[in-house]
């Protein structure tokens, strides 16, 4: 059953232009000029219980304004939204009561209370009976490791942990969908594992829908097992994670800084992209060629740095984008 | 319903709670706010002594009239101010898209976002307000009657300041207009009416309903008058009502933001 269910969703801006200089500014306050933004346009996808959704896209591609609109923040122009079998934009108080929403960038704690206190404000938020969320708080302590801080005031917990209380804040009422915009933003890499794991043990235990956007790669790749990509307010894909790593995550950008120079040239697996001498990026097409062999035609006594990453996000979005496009 | 409404109060109030708390955290700036605000309002009234050595009577007030007039007008500003602080920044709110935390809780998302601050130096107001009421001579009576009037225009200077707020939802820049709206609103309210005639005379009653903020509850309280005691309880009604409306036609236009946001 689908839990998520969202048809033919469209959502226009309008925002104001204004030609350069004073005489410009002036101009607009007798002659105004607009121009209409579609930020979405005539989406459709539909979420199952239990799943775990990367809903990705590049800035402005239209993720924030969908999952306003889904959450009930934002009214759509057009179109139709079930989350729970409840329209967000008549029911919006009853499906606050069934979702739960982290946003990495705004902060939804109180900063001078502690994450106890923070939490017993949520519960009564929700209308939770005070024995309820005492009871809730202790199993989501023990199954976020809060016990180190839940009494130390927010605003002297480091940006890991405040994003742990978070993520328990918009737990308390056990919510069936919980949608977290970019949860892991400006986390370091050991703290953002760690709070992949917690969704993860969440999405397990509560077996709570997650709707998530990001731009980590590995927030993706290690939580989702399907991906919806959204560019320029339209779905480019809507795939699942095997078939999107097989087509597009296999491919790894090797950076290595050499001793002595390398001449190296295209071949089965391996494309150049830039050659300086001593300085070398190349593209491992790992269904073809492993890194491990690539390194070893790069002679790793020779190298001097290197760096192995993933194909950038936005070059896959891109990438799919364009063969949207050209079909 | 009941519940729900119920359960709308305990939140405003422990929203209210947590934002003393976050103010009393700097003891020293908390008191000092409050009792400079007393004196900033005591300061105005030796202009009032002096005028009152030369005349008995200024636009048909006495000078107890005039002390109750200034309990009036700093009691409202507060129970505004104290309670409802962030509806005199809704502008700001709205087109920030601070709206978002509070439109993804289950609670009204107008009173979630005007309680979540308060104003500490409103405290000051509160005290100084009945500070004139006792100056003016303070029953029983008289004592339950100024406290309901008190919170009648303290809501309907709220429900001004949501009304030109929530213009930001249609246009830019409002805040200039909602800043001289609520302005006006204070700037009004410290002088006899008496001394204003013909066409402010009618804005005061109407447009900017200082007359109804103020005035009349000053006359009901020099001598009680039923009819001009409910027609302040109906415009109250009316006032926040229309507030409601007004805010909740123009959320449907919210338009949110991507801004870094922080509760603080």
């Amino acid at each position: 059953m689908a839990i998520i269910e969202v048809n033919n969703l469209s959502k226009t801006f309008k925002v104001k232009l204004k030609e350069k200089g004073l005489k410009g500014s002036l101009k607009s306050i007798f002659k105004p000029k607009y121009k209409v933004i579609k930020a979405v346009k005539n989406i459709n996808f539909e979420v199952e219980k239990g799943e775990m959704i990367a809903f990705i896209g590049p800035n402005g591609a239209g993720k924030s304004t969908t999952i306003k609109m889904l959450t009930g923040i934002l009214y759509p122009d057009k179109g139709d939204i079930k989350v729970l079998d409840i329209d967000p934009k008549k029911e919006r108080k009853k499906l606050a009561y069934n979702i739960g929403t982290v946003f990495g960038q705004k902060e939804q704690l109180w900063t001078h209370l502690t994450p106890y206190d923070n939490f017993k404000f949520f519960g009564a938020i929700y209308d939770i009976p005070e024995v309820r969320v005492e009871k809730k708080i202790n199993e989501l302590k023990e199954l976020f490791e809060l016990d180190e801080f839940i009494n130390t005031p927010v605003r002297n917990l480091s940006l890991g942990q405040r994003i742990r209380c978070e993520i328990v804040a918009s737990l308390i009422h056990e919510p069936k969908v919980l949608f977290l915009d970019e949860p892991t933003i400006g986390l370091d890499p050991v703290v953002k594992e760690n709070i992949r794991t917690l969704i993860k043990r969440m999405n397990k235990e509560y077996k709570t829908t997650i709707f998530l956007t990001s731009h980590d790669v590995g927030d993706i790749e290690k939580l989702c097992k399907r991906v919806i990509i959204i560019n320029n307010g339209q779905v480019v894909l809507d795939d699942s994670m095997e078939n999107l790593k097989y087509h597009y995550l296999n491919k790894k950008i090797v950076e290595a800084k050499m001793k002595e120079k390398v001449n190296l040239d295209d071949e089965e697996g391996i494309t150049i992209l830039k050659d300086k001498g001593y300085n070398l990026k190349i593209e491992v097409d790992t269904k073809k060629r492993s890194v491990a062999d690539a390194l070893k035609l790069l002679n790793p006594d020779n190298i001097v740095d290197i760096n192995i990453s993933n194909m950038p996000l936005e070059d896959i979005i891109s990438t799919i984008y364009k063969n949207e496009a050209d079909k | 319903m009941l519940t729900a409404v119920k359960n709308q109060f305990k939140i405003s109030f422990l929203t209210i709670k947590y934002a003393l708390m976050r103010e009393m955290l700097n003891k020293v700036t908390f008191i000092t706010n409050i009792i400079f605000m007393i004196l900033n309002n005591a300061s105005f009234i030796v202009q009032w002594i002096v005028l009152y050595s030369l005349k008995d009577n200024v636009g048909g007030y006495t000078f107890k009239q005039v002390l109750l007039l200034w309990g009036m007008a700093a009691g409202t500003y507060g129970v505004s101010r104290f309670f409802f602080k962030k509806a005199f920044s809704l502008s700001e709110i709205i087109n920030n898209g601070k709206l978002d935390s509070y439109l993804v809780q289950p609670k009204n998302v107008l009173l979630s976002a005007i309680t979540t601050d308060v104003e500490p130096s409103a405290l000051g107001d509160l005290l100084y307000a009945y500070i004139m009421l006792f100056l003016f001579g303070c029953t029983f009576e008289k004592f339950l009657l100024f406290t309901m009037f008190i919170i009648t225009g303290g809501l309907m200077l709220t429900a001004i300041a949501v009304i030109l707020g929530s213009l930001s939802f249609w246009f830019n820049k409002t805040d200039i207009i909602a800043d001289v709206g609520n302005s006006l609103t204070t700037n009004f309210a410290t002088y006899p009416d008496g001394i204003f005639k013909g066409i402010v005379k009618g804005l005061l009653y109407t447009l900017i309903p200082v007359g109804i903020i103020n005035y009349i509850p000053i006359q009901v309280l020099t001598e009680f008058n039923l009819g001009l005691t409910l027609i302040v309880i109906g415009f109250t009604i009316f006032l926040v009502t229309l507030a409601f409306v007004i805010f909740f036609k123009g959320l449907k236009k919210y338009s949110s933001s991507n801004l870094m946001i922080a509760r603080i």
